[in-house]
This record gives structure tokens, C-alpha cells and sequence, in this order.
């Protein structure tokens, strides 16, 4: 018996018989007192004994049945109504001795002793490597099928990520389309260039149109011939005017057709225009936006530019009236002084854009013509693309095999270059590029150093390793503690790093709650939903900034700076003299009140964990208890109904009154105790993350004053966020530098923890409080770790 | 090695497929004529139960169940049902279905179960087929698409909380579809290129050869769990390459045309009435046009707060979302029920377009059952299902009736009263104890 079963099987042995213990003790004289005399030698009702029932919730029917019978109790259906009924202290020990045993029953037949399993790349991780592969910037997830979260929240688990013959069909259909776009064929496409000036006009356009692009106006540029495949180029040529104490005008470029409200039309870019004459650059691939459709009614390719700056006064919904005729014009209006402008003198279209023909990535991958015959070129671009493509050397069998179905692909094909497209799309859906291969039995064995490469790629950037990486691989030199440490700062500095801040941020903390969350204008008549971009970037930006400058981790509780743009500066309410100027994010040093800095006061955590109208401090608090102090409450059991707010004896309570309320009812209280307190001392924030000091139950309502008082099961008293975060930096760093720990390595390597891990994690853990909570150097203990280094 | 691909089984395979084409062609084109019309089957799912106030109680015009007399024809629509006045005909409502299995589950779980039946158990919470999927196996052949799966919020969704309600042959969540942009070029998409086509299925084919050849070396290195993980990709192979051989076939007969402007297919979920609209038409041209003969449409899923369709009420107009609707339906029937009166009024459209369509001697509604229904009846609760059968006429379905069935009777056998209908050699589905008489007269 290996090490690690044998570990297991102990811990697992110690831990039932301390459980048959305190069945004898505590359990049975429960179910003795209130339940054997339906369910026991005399009497089966419902054919359900209890008093034979088999203690083993690892397997079979059993768990099944005692599943049932905390759902019964659970939901006060046992005992009958008319039999005694369980003391409150009674019903919290049978109710946790079985949820426990039942949670414990799970994770046991889920573990696997520490080994991942052979894992999907994820559909982030699959478009990232097709560009990385191909050079190709397309949106290539945009199609595939949404993914599910593990339990523990993160999308890269290799248990969740399932596959399907329609998955299947999306990869093989997208894997043709990139080839297409890489591997040309015939003569160099004809470069449309064109340069307007005026604002196009056309017919049918609402709104106000010109070149001089005040906030809710627009600037319209049709050109008439534009290429249907390639990257293009547009330049505008701009300035903008800015009143005293106005922000820089927020500039977005669509590209579409038509151009009224229903056009379909994708975002180029949001991006600021600052003051004084200049050149803004900014390149696409055309077929990820709408075009005209051959022959249509209204031709030509529309580029939209408008002025998004919003600064609360109405202005941008206001239309100036158009004199009718014989009558005067309006006087302007008094706020147009105060708008920011946008004077556009001329926007420029260049594509398809390439340097040669072919393009430097179609040599790449399949030589030019006249460097050998057909045949050689195809078997030197295999031997080159498939050892990318897996991510590690590759045979001359495998090789060969695919040089096999490459002849019989030609012979069916109309050219060398169709031919090839097609059999490097099939490379791309074979299972060694789809998934992380790591061929090992049950015996724990080390990874390999491309192996290794791989999970370094995947775990920092997202995507496939680079030509360092291979190289040191193929050295076996990658391995060494002191290069894996070189790496991982090498890693993160490279902009490819952006795409680990990105999903992990978003999974560990469940940012992609934030546009699930629909808002209600009638109760926040003032928040813009183009905010909710914003938020997810806000604290995406926020970790990537712990991580650059090696800040202390315990920022994510406490933090005297902030990410942010003048939106999000202006939607917390900072100081003016303190926002940043337009949509791009600055750090901002916070002074004054301590109502931001840190996770907890961000707008994205805030509205995520609200339901669009009202605070939900039931929701913020699991948040907080699963997220950050990785002590996630067991799931409501089901049929317990949610607290009816609209309720009459409810309706004129505060949320904490209500929670009061909740709280006295038996079959809630076991576990709310533990949860409520913590979402109180949230509510001095709305649901869209702006402070407050009064709330209303309904826009209508009367304010009262919001009561964040908050009493922990342990009768710590918090008072409000300060409180709240002035605790946890007190007394919960542990449990949150343990939570952070185990959320980086689980997101590591690709799988849930389980027991076997503990030992690693508080390894990790301690580590990581020493080195003053420091991301880089967890991370770098985590690629040196022996979980990362074997399957 | 290149010649194992010339002359592999399927090269056989093809050989005899394209033997077969011409007969099974022609069977296509002589069947309109002769008396085989085609039988259809649509499901369409709806989250979180309805109002079910009792008679008397304030609001009880909200309960979504009719009014019963003295008979089962003899019952009034209440409010939320009242749309389908005109289809009276059309329609039979049916009370106190479940399935059994299923009645423990948590009342957030039983979507996935809502065409299956089954008793989805910790800790994999495996399913099994559902009804269009086992049906889509029987009938495959016949049309360009054995299915059309869509929902609302689109994929798979995790079990328990799928985002669909068609299940494989094994269990496996069938992905739905919910771009109705992507639901129309995959239905009626006008391949300009049938000859790359061919050549791509051929290739994709070669491909799978590969892929299976090689697997069997592959997996002998691999642990049980990591075999677990690349059957579930052989498998799919598989799957595709049966698609590829009826796709083949499908080749040699052009897509039916069909308007692309007589669609909203810019709707998203966001605007719910153009949204839900849009998913029908596009099942009733499905149907129309016989591209496929089965449909399944989840409108939404039964996750709470997280999901796309959860905010339709608000969308809609409602003060609420979904999921809160459904829990203040004790207190305020009135809200949710306008919501379903809304979504009753989608179905109606629906049933009347395939109503107002002509095929052989009679609409396409007579040969198209409509199943429609919740998993739910109050919140959360997993009996007494809300469900209403419609069209099937010319398939033998009696309407104009509302049954109040007992506990004991199992949901599924009006499954099997479909299949029959369907001519389907299936005689027992899940739990089933046989047929509903009262449904077929």
C-alpha cells in the first residue's frame, strides 16, 4: 500500500471511531427518546427503521435514508405535530451530527489521494492558446458553450470540465475557422485605406451628429469599401476641450452597420481623449463585429464615435431642439459650458493589415512555397506544430500518423495549403492538445519537465508555455527550486500575467456575480450598468496591484489606496480634488473616513452579493465566510422558505430586525447564528456599494437609519465596516492567509483539496504569514510545492 | 497506414450509405404524399411552480390550474390560463402529476429531472435520457437534426442546476442552444459550399479513426479516473461520428429556405416577451420545415438568483424577480400568476401559429404534441406538477378536458401515452405504470 492510501485509510479509521462515539453518546438517545418508537423494532412507518439503519454514510442506501431524515427534520416534518417535539438543543445536535457526517461521507468519495485528473483546458484557456499558437487575435471562446464553477468556485477543475459531441463540433469548427484566417492562399488581398473628415451623413440617425461630439452626441464615419477578413487600423484624429473641473471626455468607437439605435454594432474601444491635438491608434480583427451583408440595403461599414462622460447633471439625455422652421434657434444650453468635448478632425481605416505575403504566422506554420516539396513541407510543419501543440516532444509515430492522414487529406483537397489548414485543425482536436495530458496510474509519480512547463503556462498566464520555458524543459533544467522561482518572476512580469490576475480574481471572489445581478432602476435611479466593467476591473486591478509592488496580502482586508477611474471615483463619493481624470484606472491614495480600501468596500463585491434593489447581508455574508475566511455554512437545506421581505409583520423591520427575526425560528437559527452578523456589519453599504447612513424599505418608503451593529456568535461585537475589518485584522488573519492558500493551490492544480492536502496548506500557510503575506512568494511556494510538482 | 484509411470499415461504410441515400431520398420525397406525416414532440420547461391559492381564498383567480366541474370537460379557465380559451380544443390540463422518484429531491433540483424521471443521487447526481433525447435515437434519421435543445441561458449548467432539459443516452446534459442567431444559421444556415463541406466530413471522419486507433494505446497509461475523462471524449467521438454519417447524407438535399427578416433574431434575454417569442418561432419553422421533429425549450432554470431568465418578471414588468414572485405567491398570487398569464400567452401564440399552419388534410398542430409544464407546484414543491398537453389531435390526443390525476399516478406515463402516439416502440419510461387513457379516448 503506497504512503498516501495508507495515510488515508488511518485518518479515515480515527475519525469513524470517534464518530461511533459520539453517536453512543449524544445521537442515539435523541433518536431513542423521539424516533425509534415510528421507525424502530416495533414499528416501520414509511418502511424506514432507524435503530438497524446502517452508520455508513460513505456508500449504498443508508446515506440516502439519513439524508432524507434531516431533510425531515430540517423542515419540522418529524416528529409528527402531534408527538413531543425535539428541544432546540436536541434538534442542533441531531441536525449537525448528521450534516456533518454527511458532508464528511461526501469529500471522502470524492478524494483521490492528491491526483488530478486528466483536465480540459478551459475556454479561456483554449482561445488563449489558439492565439498564442496560430498568432491569430480573434475572439475564439466566443462561441463555445458556457462552463460550470467546482464547488469551491473555480472553472479550471478538472472533475467539472466536462466534454460533449457538441463541444467537440464547436472546437473542430472553430480550429477550421483559425486555420482559415492563418494559412492563405493566392494572391495578397487588396488594403482598403480611406480617410473621413466631415461626419458621414445619413439619413435616419437619431440624436445629434457632427465632429464636435458633446456628451450624448456623435461622430459618423461610412466607409464605403472595407475588407471582410484581417485585422484593420483606425486613427482618429481628435482633441478635446475640458471645462475647469470637468474629466476628460469619455470617448467609445463602435464598429457596425447602419447607424440607428437598433444597428448592430460591437465596441472597438472606451477610451479617454485628453486635451490638445493627438493621434489615438487602435487596431481589430474586422469579423469580430457585424458587417453589411452582401447587397444589403444599407451599405457600408459604420464607425460610431461618441462621448459617454456622464457627470450626473442630465445633460448627456437632453436633446437640443431642432428650430422648426421660421422659428429662432434655441439659446444654448447653460450646462453644454460645462460638458467636455470631443472635436474630431478626421478618422482613418486601414486593412487588411500584414507585413508580407504571407503574413509572417502562415511561414510559421507551413514554410513558403519552394522550400521543398509538398510532402517534406508537410511533414516538417507537423513535426514542428504538434510538438507546440501538446506541449511536449512528440514521436515519430505520432508524427507519422498524422502524416498519414495528411495524404489522404490532400487527396481529397483542391491544394497544398487547404490541405494543411485541415490537417492542423484535426491536430487541434486530438484529446493531447485539448487537454493537460499527464499519464500516470495510481502511483503518485513527478511530472516531467514539459509536464511541468505546462502547468507553470496554465497556472501564471493562461496559456500555452513559451520558447523559454520549452527550452529549459528540454534542458530538464526547469525543474530546480531556484529556476521555478526565476520563472515565476520572469512570469509575472510578462503581460501574459494579466490573464492569471484576471480568472483567478474573478474566481476566487465570484466577480462574474457582478453582471448576473440585475439592478433596479426604481430603487437606484442613478447607477449606469456600463459601472458593472468597471467594478470587475476595479478589484481584477486591485490584486494585480498587491501583486506587482509585493504588498502585503492583508491589503485585500485593510487597504489605504484604491483602483480607480472617475466614475467609480465619483460613484464612492471621494473627494473631487481626488478622482482621477477619465476611464483610465490610477492608483488613488485614500484619506480620511476608512469607508473604501480593501475587497470588502469594493462596488463589484458589494452589488454582487446584493439582489439589485436591497442590501443582502445573508449573501455578503457567506461571501465573506466562503471567499475570504474559507469557511464556507453549509447550503440551506431545501423547502426552507426564504424570508418573505413583503410580509406584513416584516415589512416595516430593518434588514437586522428581519435577520432577528429569522434567527428565532429553530429550524434557521443552528446556522444563521454563525452567518447573519457578519452581513450586518456590511449594511452601511446599498446594493450598489454606496455608503449610506439611512435606507428605505421601497423607493417610496420613509429613510430610517441603517443599524450595523453586529454581534458575532461568540458575543464579539463589530461595529460597521470599521469594525468589521478592524476584527479580521485582529483576529482572522490565520483563517484568512489559510482560505487564500488553499483557494491559489486549488486554483494551481486544477482540483479541489482534500484532506491529503492539509498538510501542504498549513506548510504554505505558515510560510506565507512569515514572508509578510507576501502573493509572489506563496506562489513561488506553491509551483515548489511537492502537490505541484507530481500527480 | 494510408491505406487503413482507404479502405477502412467506414469507407465501406460509405460506400453503403451512399446506396442508401437513394432509396431513403426518395422515401423522403414520397412520404408527403402518402399518409406518413411526420409526428412531432415539443417540451417546454418553466422554473419555480405557480400560485395554487385555495378556492375562496383573496386571489384565487390566480390559481393556475382551471376552475373543475362536474366533468373533465366541463372546467374554466381562471386568469393565467385564459389565453388559451380560443385553443379550448387544443388543450387538456393536467393536476397532481410528479414523479415519484423525484418528490424527495430539493425542490431546486428536479429541473434536470423534469424529462427523466430519475433520481438524481449524490455525490455524481447522475441522470438519465430523457424523453426527446430517447425519442431523437428512434427517429434520428428522418430529419437534418435528430433535436433542438434550447434554453435560455444556454450550455449545460452543472447537475442539479442544468441549463437544460434534454439529457444523452448516457445521462450526459445535451447543451442547449440560446443565440437565436446561432439557433438559425444552424437550422437554416445556407451553405454555399457543399463540396467543402463533404470533403470536411470525410476529413473529420479520418480524424476520428485516428483519434480511436490511437486511444486504446493512450489509455492503457492512464489511471482509472483519467480513463473516466478520455472515455468521456471517446464517447463523444463516437457521437460525432454518427452525426457525420447522417450529415452526409443530409448533404445531398439543400436546407429549406426560410426568411431570415420574418425573425427578431436580434432578441436577447433581456427583452423577454421578443426573447421567448423569437425561441418559438424558431421551433415552429423547425417544425414547419421539417428540420427536426423534436424540441425542447427550458425558458429557465431553477437556480435562483444567479441565472438569465430569473430576471424575465422584471424584464417583464413585475416587481420581482422569478424566484421572488414564486415566494410571495402564499401572500400575493396575483404577481406571479400575471407573470405565467404572461408566459401562457407566448405558448398560446405558439400553438396557434402551428394551428393556423396547413399540413396534409389537416394543421400542424394535429401532429405536433406540446408538453408544458413546471417541476414544481407551489415553490419548491415537487408534486402536483402544473402541465398542459396540447395539439396531437391527428395523432389521436383527446383535449378539451382538465384531468386531476392522484399521487399514485406516475408523470411519466403521459410520456409514454406520447411515445405511443409517436408510434414509438417504448412502453416504459422511468417509473411509468402504462398509458393515461383519458388522454387518448
Amino acid at each position: 500500500m503506497n504512503r498516501w492510501v495508507s495515510i488515508l485509510v488511518l485518518s479515515a479509521l480515527a475519525s469513524w471511531a470517534r464518530a461511533d462515539e459520539v453517536f453512543a453518546k449524544d445521537i442515539r438517545p435523541i433518536l431513542q427518546k423521539y424516533c425509534y418508537g415510528c421507525h424502530g423494532a416495533e414499528k416501520q412507518k414509511g418502511k424506514l427503521r432507524l435503530d438497524t439503519l446502517n452508520l455508513n454514510f460513505d456508500r449504498g442506501q443508508s446515506a440516502e435514508r439519513w439524508h432524507d431524515a434531516l431533510d425531515q427534520l430540517n423542515q419540522g416534518d418529524m416528529p409528527p405535530e402531534d408527538e413531543p417535539q425535539l428541544t432546540a438543543v436536541e434538534q442542533a445536535a441531531l441536525t449537525g451530527w448528521l450534516t456533518q457526517r454527511l458532508k464528511a461521507a461526501a469529500e471522502a468519495r470524492r478524494n483521490t489521494g492528491g491526483q488530478g485528473v486528466m483536465r480540459r483546458l478551459t475556454r479561456y484557456e483554449y482561445a488563449n492558446t489558439l492565439r498564442d499558437l496560430l498568432g491569430v487575435k480573434l475572439d475564439f471562446a466566443k462561441d463555445l458553450p458556457p462552463e460550470p464553477a467546482s464547488p469551491d468556485g473555480f472553472k479550471n477543475n478538472g472533475l467539472a470540465l466536462g466534454m460533449s459531441a457538441e463541444q467537440l463540433e464547436y472546437y473542430l469548427a472553430i480550429n477550421r475557422t483559425a486555420l482559415g484566417k492563418v494559412i492563405v492562399e493566392g494572391d495578397a488581398p487588396k488594403v482598403v485605406k480611406a480617410r473621413v473628415e466631415k461626419s458621414s451623413p445619413i439619413r435616419r440617425v437619431k440624436g445629434v451628429t457632427g465632429n464636435t461630439v458633446v456628451p450624448g452626441a456623435q461622430y459618423l464615419a461610412k466607409f464605403d469599401e472595407f475588407p471582410r477578413e484581417g485585422t484593420f487600423r483606425l486613427r482618429v484624429h481628435a482633441s478635446a476641450k475640458v471645462p475647469k473641473g470637468a474629466g476628460l471626455p469619455r470617448m467609445r468607437i463602435t464598429i457596425g452597420v447602419r447607424a440607428d439605435v437598433q444597428a448592430p454594432q460591437e465596441t472597438l474601444v472606451v477610451a479617454d481623449v485628453k486635451p490638445g491635438a493627438q493621434v489615438l491608434e487602435f487596431t481589430g480583427r474586422i469579423e469580430d463585429f457585424p458587417l453589411p451583408g452582401h447587397n444589403p440595403k444599407y451599405p457600408g461599414l459604420l464607425a460610431r464615435i461618441t462621448n459617454e462622460y456622464d457627470d450626473g447633471s442630465g445633460f448627456i439625455k437632453r436633446k437640443p431642439k431642432k428650430p422648426k422652421k421660421g422659428e429662432k434657434a434655441p439659446p444654448p444650453d447653460p450646462d453644454l459650458a460645462k460638458q467636455p468635448v470631443i472635436e474630431i478632425t478626421a478618422v482613418e481605416f486601414e486593412g487588411p493589415l500584414f507585413e508580407a505575403w504571407p503574413p509572417a504566422n502562415h511561414v510559421a506554420l507551413i514554410g513558403k512555397p519552394g522550400e521543398g516539396n509538398e510532402e517534406s513541407r508537410a511533414m516538417t510543419s507537423l513535426k514542428r506544430f504538434m510538438s507546440r501543440a501538446y506541449r511536449r516532444p512528440v514521436t515519430p509515430k505520432e508524427t507519422g500518423a498524422m502524416f498519414d492522414l495528411y495524404r489522404v487529406i490532400r487527396k481529397r483537397s483542391d491544394s497544398f495549403e487547404a490541405a494543411m489548414r485541415e490537417t492542423l485543425a484535426l491536430v487541434l482536436a486530438t484529446p493531447d492538445f485539448l487537454y493537460l495530458v499527464e499519464p500516470a496510474a495510481a502511483q503518485r509519480r513527478a511530472l516531467n519537465d514539459h509536464e511541468l512547463a505546462a502547468r507553470l503556462s496554465y497556472f501564471l498566464w493562461s496559456t500555452m508555455p513559451d520558447a523559454t520555458l520549452t527550452q529549459l524543459a528540454e534542458a530538464g533544467k526547469l525543474r530546480a527550486p531556484k529556476t521555478l522561482a526565476t520563472q515565476v518572476d520572469r512570469m509575472l512580469a510578462d503581460p501574459r500575467s494579466g490573464q492569471f490576475v484576471e480568472h483567478f480574481t474573478d474566481q476566487w471572489l465570484n466577480l462574474s456575480g457582478i453582471s448576473r445581478v440585475a439592478v433596479n432602476p426604481q430603487f437606484h435611479p442613478k447607477f449606469n450598468d456600463a459601472l458593472k466593467v468597471d467594478m470587475r476591473r476595479e478589484t481584477q486591478l486591485f490584486f494585480a496591484e498587491i501583486l506587482r509592488t509585493d504588498a502585503s496580502a492583508l491589503q485585500f482586508l485593510v487597504a489605504d489606496f484604491a483602483m480607480l477611474n472617475r466614475d467609480l471615483a465619483k460613484h464612492y463619493d471621494l473627494p473631487q480634488s481626488d478622482w482621477p481624470a477619465g476611464v483610465a484606472f490610477e492608483r488613488v491614495t485614500l484619506k480620511g473616513n476608512g469607508r473604501r480600501g480593501g475587497l470588502l468596500t469594493q462596488g463589484g463585491i458589494l452589488l454582487a452579493n446584493s439582489d439589485g434593489e436591497q442590501s443582502h447581508p445573508i449573501r455578503r455574508a457567506v461571501w465573506l465566510l466562503d471567499r475570504v475566511l474559507g469557511t464556507p455554512p453549509a447550503p440551506p437545506p431545501p423547502d426552507v422558505p426564504e424570508l418573505d421581505g413583503n410580509s406584513p409583520e416584516l415589512r416595516n423591520l430593518s434588514i437586522r430586525q428581519q435577520m432577528e427575526v429569522h434567527r428565532e425560528k429553530a429550524a434557521c437559527a443552528n446556522c444563521h447564528r454563525d452567518i447573519d452578523p457578519w452581513g450586518i456589519a456590511f449594511e452601511e453599504y446599498d446594493a450598489v456599494g454606496r455608503w449610506r447612513e439611512n435606507w428605505r424599505a421601497n423607493p417610496k418608503a420613509k429613510p430610517q437609519p441603517v443599524d450595523a451593529l453586529a454581534e458575532l456568535a461568540d458575543g464579539t461585537e463589530l461595529t460597521g465596516i470599521a469594525g468589521l475589518k478592524q476584527h479580521l485584522l485582529e483576529h482572522e488573519t490565520d483563517r484568512f492567509a489559510a482560505a487564500l492558500t488553499r483557494k491559489l493551490l486549488a486554483y494551481a492544480l486544477g482540483r479541489s483539496l482534500e484532506f491529503s492536502d492539509d498538510a501542504a496548506v498549513s506548510a504554505l500557510t505558515q510560510r506565507f504569514e512569515k514572508g509578510d503575506y507576501q502573493l509572489r512568494a506563496l506562489i513561488t511556494g506553491i509551483v515548489q510545492s511537492e502537490d505541484f510538482l507530481t500527480k | 497506414m494510408a491505406n487503413t484509411f482507404d479502405l477502412n470499415r467506414r469507407t465501406f461504410l460509405r460506400g453503403t450509405g451512399a446506396a442508401l441515400a437513394l432509396p431513403f431520398m426518395e422515401s423522403l420525397s414520397h412520404a408527403k404524399a402518402a399518409a406518413e406525416l411526420p409526428r412531432r414532440m415539443a417540451f417546454v420547461y418553466f422554473p419555480f411552480g405557480v400560485a395554487l391559492p385555495k378556492d375562496g381564498a383573496p386571489g384565487s383567480e390566480w390559481n393556475w390550474f382551471p376552475k373543475a366541474g362536474k366533468t373533465a370537460k366541463d372546467f374554466q379557465f381562471r386568469s393565467v390560463l385564459k389565453s388559451l380559451e380560443p385553443l379550448r380544443d387544443e388543450v387538456t390540463v393536467m393536476s397532481g402529476l410528479s414523479h415519484p422518484r423525484c418528490r424527495g429531491l430539493g425542490g431546486h433540483d428536479t429541473g434536470d429531472t423534469w424529462l427523466t424521471g430519475h433520481h438524481l443521487a449524490a455525490p455524481t447526481y447522475s441522470n438519465t435520457v430523457s424523453v426527446d433525447q430517447l425519442a431523437a435515437q428512434h427517429l434520428g434519421v428522418s430529419t437534418r437534426f435528430p433535436s433542438l435543445v434550447l434554453s435560455s441561458d444556454g450550455g449545460v449548467g452543472e447537475p442539479t442546476r442544468s441549463t437544460t432539459i434534454s439529457f444523452s443516452r448516457t445521462g450526459r446534459p445535451v447543451p442547449a442552444l440560446a443565440s437565436p442567431k446561432q439557433i438559425f444559421a444552424k437550422l437554416f444556415g445556407q451553405t454555399t459550399d457543399d463540396q467543402l463541406a463533404r470533403q470536411r466530413l470525410n476529413n473529420t471522419q479520418s480524424l476520428l479513426d485516428l483519434v480511436l486507433a490511437n486511444s486504446k494505446s493512450v489509455r492503457g497509461k492512464l489511471g482509472t479516473r483519467d480513463q473516466a475523462k478520455l472515455d468521456e471524449y471517446l464517447d463523444s467521438v463516437r457521437d460525432i461520428e454518427k452525426r457525420v454519417e447522417q450529415s452526409q447524407r443530409w448533404l445531398e438535399i439543400p436546407k429549406p429556405r426560410v426568411e431570415e427578416k420574418t425573425l427578431d433574431l436580434s432578441a436577447t434575454p433581456k427583452g423577454p416577451e421578443e426573447y421567448i417569442r423569437v425561441m418559438y418561432d424558431l421551433m415552429y419553422l423547425a417544425f414547419q420545415t421539417d428540420t427536426t421533429r423534436l424540441a425542447t425549450y427550458m425558458i429557465g432554470q431553477v437556480a435562483g438568483a444567479t441565472t438569465i431568465a430569473n430576471s424575465f418578471p422584471t424584464a417583464a414588468g413585475q416587481q420581482a424577480n422569478w424566484h421572488g414572485l414564486a415566494h410571495g405567491a402564499g401572500k400575493k398570487p396575483e404577481a406571479l400568476g400575471k407573470f405565467d398569464q404572461f408566459l401562457v400567452a407566448q405558448l398560446a401564440r405558439f400553438l396557434t401559429r402551428l394551428k393556423d399552419t396547413r399540413e396534409g388534410d389537416g394543421t400542424l398542430l394535429d401532429r405536433t404534441m406540446v408538453l408544458y409544464g413546471s417541476s414544481n407546484s407551489r415553490t419548491h414543491n415537487n408534486n402536483n406538477y402544473p402541465l398542459l398537453l396540447a395539439g396531437g389531435r391527428g395523432l389521436g390526443l383527446q383535449h378539451g378536458q382538465f384531468q386531476q390525476y392522484d399521487a399514485k399516478t406516475p408523470f411519466a406515463n403521459v410520456f409514454v401515452t406520447m411515445f405511443d402516439r409517436m408510434r414509438l416502440p417504448i412502453d416504459r419510461f422511468a417509473d411509468s405504470t402504462g398509458g393515461l387513457d383519458a388522454l387518448v379516448g
